[in-house]
C-alpha cells in the first residue's frame, strides 16, 4: 500500500519532468489498409526485378503493420477495377524502365474511384532496385502514417562468425550482412550514433578494453581516452556529443559520461554497489541503467545529471540491458523469471510490465527506429542468434544464421 | 704403503665429492625457506670421518670444490623459468606459483580458498618480482553480459587488492575484465560454471 503511493508520486513527477505528449500517434491510431500489388509492368526480364525489387517491396510492405496484401484475381489490369475485384483499398500500380544505365520505378497508388492517391518516381542502377523498393516502401507507409517506414533502418551487432567477434552491420531484414570491424580481437556492445553516421563499440586487445568510434563516412577509428577502466556499454546522447558507459576506478563500476572528443569526464553514480548498461532515454533528459545497490541487478532511471535516481523494475530477480523506446513510454529490457531471461517491457509512468519473448532464453531488446518491433539475442535455436519479433511478441523471425551472434541495436533512424 | 694411502685419500675424495655432487641436487628440489638451504653444520657434520681415515701420515686433504661453490652461491633458489611469456603461463599454472582465484554466484568477495590461491600467488610474485602482471575477470554465463562485465571488473579488483595488501606493487598489476565472454569450461552445468567464475592471473612480462 505504502509501496503503491510512492510510486503513484514517482509517476506525477516523472510526469511532469518528461512531459509525455499525450495526443494519439497517427502510428496508434491507423486501422490496417488493403493493398494489392500486382508484379511491375516493365520490359525487364521477371527475374531482374523479381528478387531485387518485387520480393523486398512485398515483404517490406506485409511486415510494415500498416499494410495488409490483398491477394490478386488473375487477368485485371492494375487500375480501378483491380481495386475493387480485389477487395482491395489501392492498387499499388507499378511500372520499371530502362533508361541508359538505369533502372526508372514509377509507382501511383488508385483507388477504386480511379483516383491516384500517391505517386513517385525513382531512379538508380539496377544494383539499387532493392534500395528503391525499400524507399518506395518507406514512402507508403509515411504516407498513410505521417512516419517514415524502417525498411531502411540497419541493425549492428556483434557476430564471431569470422573467428573473432567482430562488429557487423545487417539490413532491417536480415539481407545484406556485413562485418565492419577486422580487430582479429574480441570487439562487442556496438551502439549507433542518433544521426546513423556513427557507431561507438568495446574493442578487448592486450589485455585493455576500449572504447573506439567508427564513422561511416571515413576518418578511421578514433579512440575514445577515459582515463579509468572497463568502458563497456557506450552509447551516444541523442542530443549531445557525449557518450554514456560503465567506467571503473579500482573495481567500482560506474555510469560515466565523457565528449566524444575524450574530454569532459564526468561520473554520474557514486554508489560502492555494481552500476551497468546506460541507455539514454530519447529526449536527452534520463538516462537509464542497471544497479545492483539493492541486492540483485535492477533497473533504475535518473536524471540525465546523475540526480533523481528511481527504481523501475521490481520484477525478476535479475534485470539488465534496459533500453527506450522511441517514443520515450516504454523501456525494454531482459528479466530473468523462473531461472530463464525473457524480454520485458515496463511502462515509464505507471511501472506496469509484461513479458514478451517466447521459447529460450532470450537477451539484449532492441527497439526498431518506429518502435513497432524489437530486436533480441536467443539461444532458442542452439546457438545464440539474432531474432525479430512485434512489440507484442508476434511474428518472430531468425536474422542470423552463421556462428554466435549478439547484441543488437537498431539504427535510430531509417536514414 | 704410501700409494694405497693415496689411493684411500683420493678414493675418500671422489667419494666426498659424490657425496657433495649427490647432495646438490637434493638441496635445488628444497624450495622453502631459502636462506638455510645448506647449513653451514651439514659441512661439519661430513667431515668427522676424515679424522679417521688422517691418523696416518698423509692428511692432504682438499676441499671438494663443488661443495665449497654451492655453499657460497645461493644457486638453489634460481629456477629455470622460460623465457616465452605463453611457456612461462603455463610452467607457473602447472606448479602453482600462479593460482586463480574462484568465487560464489554473483559475488566478489574473497572465499577461503580464493584468499589462500592469492596468498600462494603472492608469495611466488615477491620472489620474482620481475615479472608484472594481469588479472582477468571472468563470470559464468548465467547473467546477462552487460553486468557480468562490471561483475567481472569487480573480482578482478578483489583479487588485486587483496595482492597488493600482501605487500605487492600496485603498479605491477593491471586488471581487465572479459564478464562471461571468454568461459574457461563451455560447459552449461554448475561444475563449468564454478569454473568460470574467476579471477585469472596473468603473467604479461617483465
Amino acid at each position: 500500500m505504502k509501496r503503491l503511493a510512492l510510486l503513484a508520486l514517482f509517476a506525477t513527477s516523472l510526469h511532469a519532468q518528461t512531459q509525455i505528449r499525450p495526443e494519439i500517434t497517427k502510428q496508434q491510431a491507423a486501422t490496417i489498409v488493403r493493398i494489392a500489388v500486382p508484379r511491375p509492368e516493365t520490359t525487364l526480364p521477371l527475374d531482374a526485378i523479381e528478387a531485387p525489387f518485387f520480393g523486398p517491396l512485398t515483404r517490406d510492405l506485409a511486415a510494415s503493420g500498416v499494410f495488409a496484401i490483398a491477394p490478386i484475381p488473375p487477368n485485371i489490369p492494375p487500375n480501378a477495377d483491380l481495386a475493387k475485384a480485389a477487395g482491395a483499398d489501392f492498387v499499388l500500380a507499378l511500372r520499371i524502365t530502362p533508361d541508359a544505365q538505369d533502372d526508372i520505378v514509377e509507382a501511383r497508388l488508385v483507388d477504386p474511384t480511379g483516383a491516384t492517391q500517391f505517386g513517385r518516381r525513382y531512379r538508380g542502377t539496377p544494383a539499387a532496385l532493392s534500395r528503391m523498393a525499400h524507399m518506395l516502401a518507406n514512402d507508403l507507409v509515411r504516407e498513410m502514417t505521417g512516419k517514415t517506414g524502417i525498411f531502411l533502418s540497419q541493425i549492428a551487432f556483434a557476430s564471431n562468425r569470422s573467428g573473432y567477434y567482430e562488429i557487423w552491420l545487417m539490413d532491417w531484414d536480415g539481407s545484406n550482412q556485413r562485418q565492419i570491424t577486422n580487430h582479429r580481437a574480441l570487439a562487442i556492445l556496438p551502439s549507433w550514433s542518433p544521426d546513423n553516421d556513427r557507431m561507438v563499440y568495446t574493442l578487448f586487445s592486450g589485455g585493455r578494453s576500449e572504447m573506439y568510434i567508427i564513422n561511416r563516412r571515413g576518418g578511421g577509428r578514433i579512440h575514445v581516452q577515459t582515463g579509468v577502466g572497463l568502458n563497456v556499454s557506450a552509447t551516444f546522447s541523442p542530443m549531445s556529443n557525449d557518450i554514456a558507459f560503465v567506467g571503473s576506478i579500482a573495481g567500482n563500476p560506474d555510469i560515466y559520461v565523457v565528449r566524444d572528443d575524450s574530454t569532459n569526464l564526468r561520473r554520474l553514480t557514486t554508489s560502492y554497489s555494481i552500476e551497468s548498461t546506460p541507455e539514454w532515454s530519447p529526449n536527452g533528459r534520463q538516462i537509464s541503467f542497471t544497479s545492483g545497490r539493492s541486492g540483485t541487478p535492477q533497473i533504475y532511471l535518473m536524471d540525465a545529471e546523475g540526480t533523481n535516481v528511481q527504481r523501475l523494475s521490481f520484477e525478476g530477480e535479475w534485470n539488465d540491458d534496459a533500453t527506450w523506446s522511441p517514443s520515450g513510454e516504454e523501456v525494454a529490457y531482459t528479466s530473468r523469471v523462473n531461472g530463464r531471461f525473457q524480454i520485458r517491457i515496463a511502462n515509464v509512468i505507471t511501472r506496469q510490465s509484461r513479458i514478451i519473448a517466447g521459447e529460450g532464453s532470450n537477451e539484449q531488446p532492441a527497439w526498431s527506429p518506429d518502435g513497432r518491433w524489437i530486436a533480441f539475442q536467443s539461444n532458442r535455436s542452439g546457438r545464440c542468434q539474432i531474432f525479430r519479433m512485434r512489440t507484442d511478441g508476434t511474428d518472430p523471425s531468425q536474422l542470423t544464421f552463421a556462428g554466435e551472434n549478439k547484441e543488437p541495436d537498431w539504427s535510430k533512424k531509417s536514414e | 704403503m704410501i700409494e694405497t694411502m693415496n689411493k684411500v685419500v683420493k678414493g675418500f675424495c671422489v667419494g666426498l665429492i659424490v657425496i657433495a655432487a649427490a647432495l646438490v641436487p637434493a638441496c635445488r628440489s628444497k624450495k622453502a625457506p631459502p636462506a638455510p638451504k645448506v647449513a653451514p653444520t651439514e659441512t661439519t657434520a661430513s667431515v668427522p670421518n676424515v679424522p679417521t681415515v688422517a691418523t696416518t701420515t698423509e692428511t692432504r686433504v682438499t676441499n671438494p670444490p663443488d661443495f665449497v661453490q654451492t655453499q657460497t652461491t645461493p644457486q638453489v633458489t634460481v629456477e629455470q623459468l622460460p623465457t616465452d611469456v605463453e611457456e612461462l603461463n603455463r610452467v607457473a599454472e602447472q606448479r602453482g606459483y600462479l593460482q586463480d582465484a574462484f568465487y560464489a554466484y554473483d559475488e566478489s568477495t574473497l572465499t577461503p580458498d580464493a584468499q589462500a590461491a592469492l596468498t600462494a600467488s603472492a608469495t611466488w610474485l615477491k620472489q620474482n618480482s620481475q615479472y608484472n602482471m594481469l588479472i582477468e575477470g571472468h563470470c559464468d554465463e548465467r547473467g546477462t553480459e552487460q553486468y557480468n562485465l562490471a561483475l567481472g571488473d569487480r573480482r578482478a579488483n578483489s583479487a588485486k587488492e587483496y595482492i597488493v595488501a600482501l605487500g605487492i606493487d600496485a603498479n605491477r598489476i593491471r586488471t581487465v575484465s572479459y564478464g562471461e565472454e571468454r568461459p574457461f569450461d563451455p560447459g552449461h552445468d554448475e561444475a563449468a560454471w564454478a569454473k568460470n567464475r574467476r579471477a585469472h592471473l596473468v603473467i604479461v612480462g617483465k
